[in-house]
């Protein structure tokens, strides 16, 4: 961090021992945080300026993984009421610190310029990782950049349809390039639910290469990592009747299926690989928000089956990926997690 | 020693800062400014000094106690903090202790607390209980404050039922907000709050929710923290690194009766700045970009840093304040502090924050310092936050989860607290000397507080 005094004109520029540089007028100082000179020819400093500049530490000392969600996320993106993390009334001095290990890890997440991509994307932001996603539009991929690089994240994003296998594998391989590896892949992008022999092309393009072809691409890389991770983003759809055959369900399974082959393929390489399964997920502009305008009464009856009263939220999805993909899951492979609120209603042996 | 007014100046009378006023800024609006944002006051507040043991003495913190803690409606709680029936919290203000609770009809009422038999506090934390039950001998009252048990109660003939009932506390609800008065002969909550409802009617504050709830303590007088968030005076000294984006000095300053308010006007350059900063520069301060990186947001090139910051906070409210289309860029962009007498400071507009300040335990140089986040939302009200505590040594920054880069401004205003509460202590002359204009805000409050001090 750099700031410029707006009256005096000095640069105050941290140095990584945790000091700060003050320059003026040809003249340089260096100073504590807490407004003692320690050398240098200057030697005065605003001690605010100072202040300032210790709590705006660069990367990564800022960032100290903290998976506890922020006040700001805690009413849901819609105003749904979520439960509260980090505000246990119980004994001062008592905070959990499961450190996932995920600081300084390279992230590749498919489809993370919305919903539960993008807040799969910022979690990883949160907890020190770098990023790298792609999107089909354009758009989308620029505001993604800025929020995750405000989250203090180097950002590598590029507008690629998953489908594109040649692109797609190129895409991988420069982002592992530009990140200087990966550790983590998450494949999340879907051709989506419709009818028709179209679908069952743009769900095996999409759902099912879509997560061969980016392990294929990123496996060099997870394996030299030393906490090689793999999620792949299933659905409920894959569990149980949804009322309607269709080939986002079946491509859904067929993910669950590869998963477990590739958790037992790529095991002594020393790459993990498991299985988000997410049941309905509500958010602004996602699908669900369009069913409950257009399908009033499927929306309703699929509420009605969520045991906890409510559908899920993106964040609530993206906090399990982030666990289950960091070191601190390092035990878990081959696994299914359903992260439905209970809108299965299967035995889950 | 009392105060006494030393220069009497007409509303509009006083010098000001060259650069624009805030009026001229409004006039710049394209929607309609509502009237509200156009009120100046009448008259201004007479210029005092205040003598420095106001803020070091026990005597006058006793003084305090008496005069105004006992006897004036202050904030005590939000309404959502005690959702449901059973809920209660505890209030502390220097050695006095209230209970707020919702009894079972569902209404707010408020009793000391401190059991009748041998002084306990009934109640050490915030919680839900079905009945008030003194943990030493079990001495036990309902929610309504009226005697349930007393264990033994053959041994107590001299004590008459409705003789113990716990004695009420007057409480008055606004905006949300839970109001308690020790004082039983206290004048009306209406004349308290005066006006202030008018000037909130298009920023309803009960359709908000607790979303953070964040106590600071800090080494110094209540009202040096307090005056620290009274005026944009100390802008150009305290907080260099915003100047590009803050028309610090432009700031309007208006007092009513019992309530005063400051409009600091955001994306408009200090005057105090010698070279005229750009657009860009202006949003590049306000989230002190560093100047070796990019910056975070570019502003179009037919926008106003000022229009571009209320078009960002337009989208960031849109899915939770239905009329934000309506509203100016000055409620989006600027800084509304208003400050109701004696510790109670919501921001008008949607900027969230609410300060208390209130000094800690029965000390003059010892205070909480609160900053409540209200926000709007949709549907069903998410649960209020619980308190977070930050320890005298702890730094502000430990807020940053919850209140972002305001959490730092923060740091740098707590910095100069505890170096006031020194000087002051040490200082050999015998007043306090405030600006005419840029300190309204505080000697309004000081008027008010000697009106107290002389009732």
């Amino acid at each position: 961090m750099k700031l410029r005094h707006a009256m005096t004109g000095a640069i105050y520029t941290n140095r990584p021992d945790g000091r700060v540089d003050v320059e003026l007028d040809g003249k340089t100082g260096v100073f504590e945080t807490t407004g003692e000179y320690v050398s240098g020819e200057l030697r005065q400093a605003d001690p605010h300026m100072l202040d300032w500049m210790r709590d705006s530490q660069p990367v990564p000392n800022r960032r100290t993984g903290n998976m506890g969600v922020g006040a700001a996320e805690a009413a849901g993106p819609a105003g749904v009421a979520l439960p509260q993390l980090g505000t246990s009334t119980r004994t001062e001095g008592r905070k959990g610190h499961m450190d996932l290990g995920l600081n300084g890890r390279k992230v590749l997440v498919t489809a993370a310029t919305r919903g539960i991509g993008l807040s799969i994307a910022q979690h990883f932001a949160d907890e020190g990782c770098d990023v790298a996603l792609c999107a089909r539009g354009e758009g989308g991929i620029e505001t993604a950049t800025k929020d995750l690089e405000a989250r203090g994240a180097k950002v590598f994003a590029r507008a690629v349809d998953v489908a594109d296998g040649g692109a797609f594998k190129q895409f991988v391989a420069d982002a592992a390039d530009a990140l200087g590896g990966l550790d983590i892949f998450v494949s999340n992008a879907s051709g989506g639910a419709g009818p028709g022999e179209k679908a069952w092309q743009a769900s095996f393009d999409v759902d099912m290469m879509g997560a061969v072809r980016g392990v294929d691409a990123a496996l060099p890389s997870l394996e030299a990592s030393d906490a090689g991770s793999v999620i792949f983003i299933s659905s409920t759809a894959a569990l149980e009747y949804l009322g309607v055959p269709q080939a986002y369900n079946a491509m859904k399974a067929a993910l669950i299926a590869h998963a477990g082959d590739m958790s037992q393929a790529l095991a002594p390489k020393g790459v993990r690989v498991n299985v988000i399964s997410p049941g309905p997920v509500y958010f602004e502009g996602g699908n669900w928000e369009m069913i409950k305008q257009a399908m009033p009464a499927m929306y309703e009856g699929a509420l009605a089956q969520c045991a906890i009263g409510r559908m899920g939220a993106p964040e609530e999805i993206a906090r399990a990926v982030v666990f289950l993909a960091s070191p601190a899951a390092s035990l878990i492979t081959g696994a299914n997690l359903v992260c439905d609120g209970g809108f299965t209603k299967r035995m889950p042996f | 020693m009392a105060i006494e007014p030393l220069i009497e100046i007409e509303a509009g009378q006083g010098p000001r800062s060259s650069g624009v006023t805030y009026q001229d800024l409004l006039d710049a609006e394209t929607r309609e400014v509502p009237e509200v944002l156009r009120m100046q006051a009448a008259r201004e507040t007479p210029v005092v000094r205040v003598p420095i043991d106001r803020y070091t003495s026990q005597e006058f913190h006793d003084l305090e106690v008496e005069k105004v803690w006992k006897k004036v409606w202050q904030f005590a709680c939000r309404e959502e903090q005690i959702p449901e029936p059973g809920d209660h919290t505890v209030y502390d203000i220097a050695n006095l202790s209230i209970l707020v609770l919702r009894d079972e009809s569902g209404e707010i009422r408020a009793h000391h607390n401190v059991c009748l038999h041998r002084g306990r506090a009934l109640k050490d934390f915030d919680g839900n209980s079905s009945d008030l039950r003194c943990p030493f001998h079990g001495w036990t009252w309902n929610l309504d404050g009226s005697l349930k048990e007393i264990p033994c109660r053959w041994d107590f003939p001299d004590v008459d039922q409705d003789d113990y009932a716990l004695p009420p506390v007057k409480v008055a609800l606004w905006g949300g907000f839970v109001f308690i008065n020790l004082d039983p002969d206290c004048e009306p909550f209406e004349n308290h709050i005066g006006d202030l409802g008018k000037h909130f009617e298009r920023w309803p504050l009960e359709k908000r929710y607790t979303e953070a709830h964040v106590a600071k303590l800090l080494r110094c007088n209540w009202k040096v923290a307090q005056e620290a968030f009274m005026e944009a005076y100390h802008v150009v000294g305290t907080h260099p690194q915003i100047l590009a984006g803050i028309g610090d000095a432009n700031t309007q300053y208006d007092a009513w009766d019992t309530f005063s308010r400051a409009m600091t006007p955001n994306m408009t350059p200090s005057p105090h700045l010698t070279e005229e900063p750009t657009e860009q520069e202006m949003i590049n301060s306000m989230l002190s970009v560093s100047l070796d990186e990019g910056p975070m947001f570019n502003v179009p090139e037919d926008m106003t840093a000022r229009q571009m910051l209320g078009q960002m906070t337009r989208m960031q409210l849109q899915a939770q304040v239905p009329s934000v289309q309506e509203l100016t860029d000055a409620e989006l962009a600027d800084s509304f502090y208003y400050t109701l007498f004696p510790n109670f400071h919501p921001w008008g507009a949607y900027n969230k924050i609410v300060y208390r300040f209130r000094p800690y335990k029965n000390k003059p140089n010892e205070c909480i310092m609160e900053v409540l986040f209200l926000s709007p939302f949709r549907g069903r009200r998410p649960p209020a936050a619980k308190v977070k505590w930050i320890d005298f040594d702890a730094p502000w920054s430990d807020a940053i989860p919850e209140f972002g880069s305001l959490a730092k401004v923060f740091s740098q205003d707590a910095y100069n607290i505890p170096h006031v509460q020194k000087g002051l202590e040490a200082a050999q002359h015998t007043h306090v000397t405030f600006a005419n204009y840029q300190e309204t805000k505080i000697r309004h409050f000081h008027t008010l507080l000697e009106k107290y001090l002389q009732a």
